[in-house]
């Protein structure tokens, strides 16, 4: 047994987009342990529900996260809509359904980029933030924010994507698809990124279960779990299947969520198909009263919303569990056995989203 | 050979093609006319109810009725639009343009031009059935209803002529009239 030192990582770390402390216990340049400590960005956004009414609490919701951030204010608004009986209609479910895929897409491929970034291919990661643009540009267009939208609302949505947006929509990702088909080959079958990737951080699927993993870093270990199959928004009307791999390692995460890109476009395509007429949101009246857990498929995986009602128009209680806080200890068996010149591409391969565990 | 050159195609594409960036600012940046900048008020349709200063989360709009102005803040202001959704009169609205950086905070204010004569409502005691739904509704408090003495008051140093009693009442026995 060699000479065991422990190495701090982060909070200021190069790839790390957000704080967060590891203290790497090493052994000949292999990880022994890796002991987290978080706590850097807490806001106490679930404590606002005391001074926000409900309404207006959406607003703070979605700002736990600038990348799903729509998300975050569409899981709040359906917990809140299920306390209160409120049925949002069928094209408002459409709109926050597309808008949320347009999310993962956007999500992923800034993960993609990052990705590039760590193991070292620059231009690659360029490629990857330059196609994101184009989905920024179109969330600027359809709902006049690019990363905070402020669209939703407690009963629907607020604004509307006309026939001509949706055309506008078809085009881009048509286009997208085109790139991303070109980009997808270097990340598959490339040599440098295959050695960088492949066996690199394996968890396997009994690992997976067991340390409660979520999202594209669970289904990448074979297990295939989406909340999108437990049938909101408009998800019951969509055919699609969760991908999953049975891999389990760093370049099964990176697959899973390519293929995820390619999946959202499909179901953003399958939704302007069949897109319904009518209004957008529901009329709201009255104070909610009870307490609901709303699931929902974030691009980093499940993420939990607990909301508890008094009948007043100041919530209980608000939580929020993210996907990311469900990845750590997942994060952290990976790490164990790794070499330390890994670590940085195995803290990303979970998609970590610091400001969301936090709150 | 394949898994070497992967990127090649595309390392050709780029040497060959303009750049995806624009040249700004010589070539100024085009919003969409969703895009949410900042905020737009027309003062002279503003009946300085305070509606949109109580419900903005980040509690940036202050109103002052008795200078008669609207003021906001543009640092504090987060451009979530929830003001624009609540205003009765619609007189609030959110445009492309953001707001240009400065060394430290500050306030817009808008002073509204004084009214000749002001609305206030009036309810029809006799299509009336005292629900108390316009008491309810009004920001201000403004409108006492007494259900078993048939009573229908209002206070006219606290009503804002918001006309919100006007558009809820479900007999539409409110109007609203010029004081006399």
């Amino acid at each position: 047994m060699g000479k065991q030192s422990i190495i701090p990582f982060g909070p200021q770390h190069p790839v790390l987009p957000e704080p967060i402390h590891l203290d790497l216990v090493i052994e000949d340049e292999k990880i022994v342990e890796a002991i987290p400590s978080i706590g850097f960005v807490h806001r106490g956004l679930e404590g606002l529900v005391k001074k926000k009414d409900f309404n207006e609490m959406t607003y703070v919701v979605e700002r736990t996260c600038g990348i799903c951030s729509f998300m975050h204010g569409m899981g709040y608004c359906e917990a809140v809509e299920n306390v209160m009986n409120v049925e949002v209609p069928d094209r408002g479910k459409y709109l926050r359904t597309i808008w949320a895929e347009m999310s993962r897409i956007h999500s992923h491929l800034l993960w993609l980029g990052l990705l590039a970034d760590a193991f070292g291919f620059e231009s690659l990661f360029y490629q990857c933030w330059r196609m994101r643009e184009k989905v920024l540009d179109l969330f600027e267009l359809t709902t006049g924010g690019r990363c905070i939208f402020s669209v939703n609302k407690i009963g629907g949505v607020l604004k509307d994507i006309d026939a001509e947006m949706l055309q506008t929509m078809l085009s881009v990702f048509e286009e997208m698809e085109t790139e991303l088909k070109t980009i997808r080959k270097t990340f598959l079958f490339d040599y440098t990124v295959e050695s960088r990737l492949k066996g690199v951080g394996v968890l396997t699927k009994e690992q997976a279960h067991n340390l409660g993993a979520a999202g594209p870093f669970a289904r990448a270990s074979g297990v295939k779990i989406d909340m999108r199959t437990r049938g909101y928004g408009a998800y019951p009307d969509l055919d699609f299947e969760p991908i999953t791999s049975e891999i389990g390692d760093s370049f099964a995460r990176c697959d899973v969520r390519i293929n995820e890109i390619f999946q959202a476009i499909d179901l953003i395509r399958q939704m302007i198909g069949k897109m319904p007429s009518g209004e957008i949101s529901a009329v709201v009246k009255g104070n909610p009263n009870g307490e609901y857990f709303m699931r929902v498929e974030q691009p980093r995986g499940e993420a939990i919303y607990y909301v508890k009602a008094n009948g007043s128009k100041f919530l209980d209680r608000m939580r929020v569990r993210t996907p990311t806080f469900a990845n750590l200890p997942g994060m952290l068996e990976t790490l164990k056995g790794a070499d330390l010149a890994d670590v940085p591409l195995l803290i990303l391969t979970i998609d970590p989203c610091i400001s969301c565990t936090e709150r | 050979m394949a898994k070497l050159m992967s990127f090649k195609n595309t390392v050709l594409k780029n040497l060959f093609s303009k750049p995806v960036t624009k040249n700004y600012p010589a070539e100024p940046a085009v919003y969409p006319k969703r895009s949410r900048g900042h905020i737009e008020i027309n003062i002279e349709d503003c009946i300085l109810c305070g509606i949109c200063s109580m419900n903005c989360p980040s509690r940036a709009i202050t109103v002052d009725r008795k200078a008669g102005t609207w003021t906001i803040n543009r640092f504090d202001c987060v451009q979530c639009g929830y003001c624009t959704e609540k205003c009765p009169k619609k007189c609030l609205s959110i445009v492309p343009g953001y707001q240009e950086p400065m060394s430290m905070k500050a306030s817009a204010t808008y002073e509204k031009p004084v009214e000749e004569k002001k609305k206030f409502p009036q309810a029809d005691t006799e299509v009336c059935v005292f629900c108390t739904l316009c008491a309810k509704k009004c920001p201000q408090g403004a409108i006492t209803v007494d259900r078993a003495e048939k009573k229908w008051e209002l206070n006219k140093d606290a009503c804002v002529s918001c006309g919100l009693c006007e558009s809820n009442c479900p007999k539409k026995c409110i109007s609203m009239k010029e004081e006399n």
